[in-house]
């Protein structure tokens, strides 16, 4: 993120905020894929209060001035109530004839989209899709077009409640809660939070744009990206047999990524532009599961393809979650069943890919065949390939090297990056003998070892001393809190594999040293400047967000919109592991008041940073 | 005792301090272990900070913040350097961490044991009996968020420091009033200029200003 001073400008106008009348519900979706959406009429909803807007989200996607100051006026306000504070009229409403002040209702009608949600008794996604929230619209400006929808907009027929009891539900129905159509407060700060932060260190996500609060805690959170398709959009038509469905929700998807220069070189014609989808697909889906694995990312992948978006990015941070240990044996209990663990999110993704071959064969063939059909397809050896090469990248990544010594290792030293991932994996999934334990919201088995940790201080030591770390000096350095007396005995087989982590990372050392003609000791401290900031001691966890939201909320005075803001620009700043980026300092001005506030925010993350 | 306290600025501001610096290890590569005052930044300032000394062809350097938690491997490393660089920052905050990893007797016995200690601003005012010189003036000072009582520093010289000094009426009056009611001289230095302390002796580079009982004395030695 990019933090710019601003120039004052005078805008109280409502004419000045004339761009977001364009965001009304209308969106080319509707017309390129009549048979995937449902349409609600809206009305205003009333008792709105902004509690957040992403002045810099708004002034990238072009629907504020790039000199608009970072606060709120009257006309400013009063224009997102306006075009997000929204309920629809839904199915509930029409059955008891509820009517609504002709003044309030908005013009245009707002869709739900429909997806595949493995949530649903109907596997073929014939009642699934957004249960919660429309979609309010694109906003388009050179160079990019955005999607904007809502979540917390009122109950529709998509959502699991209204399939398993198979009756409409009234918006805010108190009796059900994900059914009910409604979103919380804390909900769409956690995802502002996660999300901006992702944003900064380059892991694509969806953003938060504002949140607007209802009374007792409800919100409405409104979300934009440049393309909000999930895979479950296409999976639907695709289990449905639905031929014409399927190509259209394909063909918008390929036409958006095109128009925003997401894509470049798409063929022409048909089958050659399915066969670059699938490669794309593969691409995109093969580097996500590497960077999840190594970013400790959960976020729940399975079959349906829901909670991703097509082009990797996350979405729904319900479920997302940061680990900061590789806690691979994590599962979040969902009541009925236990999520996927992080480390089957790779085996999601192949099925992912799987059904994306599925697809393209569909559409080429104009026949369906069984995705069993695809379970030795050239795209899962590719995908194999891709996946095994990102995550040599991201290691070499993490040890702190620069990118074209990133570039000469991945190129020339493969063996030697694949004899450091041995003794690498070895510490970063060693769990503890404490065995599986109940957490607060699922199940774990403790990773012991803190191999950022490792990776922050080696090069240092090795720079400093011009030796191997005895043991004893290794094991205080990488050992989390979570470790117990008993993983603490002796482990002979764990002190080779000290002993290997040693020489391999020297020798991949030496090969640059060797490459670049450098001396040793240059390269050592430029992994360490490098790596002390990838490997930053203090890293958000799912928990840590989940606290720091909790701090806001309780904030008392409240924190105004504006006021969260510089909080999340600061935090987000902080969290800054990026060693090529600069954050630059000032002029974010947090107020005295929130100061202490925002000091909580870095106790709150240093406290959870092992955690979930 | 070898001490360099640095009045602020960054990169080729500080060359002449940071070669004295140098010297005062007596070796042509010293190590040096970097402290920031906060963590936060931390790493950008090391960067800098491993930057400035780029053209001395330095390549040992330890990165060690202490308002974390840190285990006592990179402690002890840390403290094996031939010299120690407190960063600027707040000097609150600073002291109060350096306090709560009881790190304060560590630094002692480190300039004690003949290691080189430096600090820049913040880090330089850590140096002297008391950090009082945090608090002023009150349009440029920093703000004790600690709500730290004992303001007691290093008590490594009997004197005060006053870093990024400008030569004006409102700085001086300050200075001055503050002087008045101080037993130890205060000297003021601009970015760019700073002490060098080794045993008893100590010289000053570039703008130095001596504040003592209520007279302000322009100090070159």
């Amino acid at each position: 993120m990019t933090i710019t001073k601003k120039k004052k400008t005078n805008l109280t106008n409502s004419n000045d905020y004339k761009s977001f009348d364009k965001i009304n519900g209308r969106h080319p979706f509707k017309s390129a894929c009549p048979k995937s959406f449902v349409d609600y009429p809206a009305r205003l909803r009333p008792g709105g209060k902004l509690a957040f807007f992403n002045f810099g989200l708004a002034r990238e996607m072009g629907m504020i001035d790039k000199n608009h100051p970072d606060e709120l006026n009257p006309a400013l306000e009063n224009k997102i109530l306006e075009t997000f504070g929204i309920l629809i009229i839904n199915e509930y409403d029409e059955m008891n004839k509820i009517e609504f002040p002709k003044d309030q209702i908005k013009p245009y009608k707002y869709m739900a989209t429909r997806y595949l949600q493995l949530q649903h008794p109907n596997k073929k996604g014939l009642t699934s899709g957004d249960g919660r929230s429309v979609w309010n619209g694109f906003y388009k400006k050179r160079p990019k077009t955005w999607d904007l929808s809502s979540s917390g907009t009122g109950a529709t027929k998509l959502s699991p409640a209204t399939a398993i009891q198979n009756k409409f539900f009234k918006s805010g129905d108190e009796t059900i809660s994900y059914g009910c159509g409604y979103s919380e407060i804390d909900e769409g700060l956690s995802t502002l939070f996660f999300s901006e932060v992702f944003q900064q260190n380059k892991i694509a996500t969806e953003r938060v744009l504002a949140v607007i609060e209802y009374s007792k805690g409800i919100s409405i959170n409104v979300r934009a990206h440049n393309n909000l398709l999930r895979p479950s959009h296409m999976f639907r038509p695709l289990k449905q047999d639905d031929l014409e469905s399927l190509e259209n929700v394909v063909e918008y998807y390929i036409q958006r990524q095109k128009e925003n220069g997401d894509w470049k070189g798409v063929p022409k014609t048909r089958k050659a532009r399915f066969e670059y989808f699938l490669k794309k697909q593969i691409e995109v889906f093969a580097k996500l599961s590497a960077d999840l694995e190594d970013h400790y990312i959960f976020c729940w992948l399975d079959w349906d393809g829901d909670n991703i978006l097509m082009d990797g990015s996350i979405i729904d941070y319900g479920s997302v979650r940061q680990f900061g240990l590789f806690h691979h044996e994590y599962r979040y209990d969902d009541v009925q069943r236990y999520s996927t663990s992080i480390l089957e999110q790779k085996q999601k993704a192949k099925y992912i890919v799987q059904t994306f071959a599925q697809i393209v064969d569909f559409l080429s063939h104009k026949k369906r065949r069984s995705l069993h059909d695809f379970s030795s397809h050239e795209c899962l050896n590719k995908f194999d390939e891709i996946f095994e090469q990102k995550k040599k990248k991201n290691l070499v990544y993490k040890m702190g090297f620069e990118k074209e010594d990133q570039e000469f290792l991945l190129k020339e030293c493969p063996i030697l990056i694949e004899a450091f991932q041995k003794p690498f994996s070895y510490f970063e999934m060693a769990k503890s003998k404490k065995g599986l334990e109940q957490v607060a919201d699922g199940i774990n088995c403790s990773a012991i070892y803190c191999v950022r940790d490792i990776l922050r201080e080696l090069p240092q030591l090795l720079l400093s001393r011009g030796e191997f770390l005895e043991k004893s000096d290794f094991l205080e350095i990488i050992q989390s809190d979570y470790i117990t007396q008993e993983d603490q005995g002796p482990n002979s087989y764990r002190d080779g594999m000290i002993r290997s982590f040693q020489q391999a990372y020297q020798d991949l050392v030496e090969s640059v040293c060797c490459h670049t003609k450098k001396d040793l000791n240059k390269v050592l401290l430029e992994i360490s400047m490098r790596s002390s900031v990838i490997n930053k001691y203090d890293r958000v966890t799912g928990d840590s967000i989940t606290t720091i939201v909790d701090q806001v909320l309780n904030a008392r005075p409240k924190p105004k919109p504006e006021e969260i803001y510089r909080l999340m620009q600061e935090f987000v700043r902080y969290q800054n592991l990026d060693p090529d980026v600069r954050p630059e300092k000032g002029p974010i001005v947090i107020k005295q008041k929130n100061k202490k506030l925002f000091q909580g925010f870095l106790k709150i993350v240093r406290e959870y940073r092992e955690g979930l | 005792m070898k001490l360099v306290l640095y009045g602020g600025g960054a990169g080729e501001d500080n060359h002449e301090l940071d070669a004295a610096a140098i010297k005062l290890a007596g070796k042509a590569y010293p190590q040096m272990t970097y402290i920031p005052s906060a963590s936060f930044g931390g790493e950008i300032d090391f960067k800098d900070f491993v930057g400035n000394f780029a053209s001395f062809e330095m390549t040992k350097f330890i990165y060690f913040p202490v308002d974390m938690p840190f285990d006592k491997t990179l402690a002890d490393e840390a403290f094996k350097s031939d010299i120690i660089h407190l960063g600027g920052g707040n000097t609150y905050y600073f002291l109060y961490y350096l306090r709560k990893h009881k790190l304060i007797s560590r630094l002692r016995n480190f300039v004690k044991e003949g290691g080189v200690l430096t600090g820049l601003s913040a880090g330089a005012i850590l140096m002297t009996p008391v950090i009082e010189t945090a608090g002023f003036p009150s349009f440029d000072c920093d703000k004790n968020e600690e709500n730290i009582t004992n303001l007691r520093g290093l008590n490594l010289v009997k004197f005060e420091f006053f870093p990024h000094y400008r030569s004006s009426h409102r700085y001086d009056k300050e200075l001055i009033r503050y002087s008045k009611r101080c037993n130890v001289p205060l000297f003021a230095c601009s970015d760019g200029a700073g002490l060098v302390v080794e045993g008893d002796c100590f010289k000053s580079i570039g703008k130095t200003v001596l504040f003592s009982k209520g007279q302000k004395i322009p100090f070159s030695f």
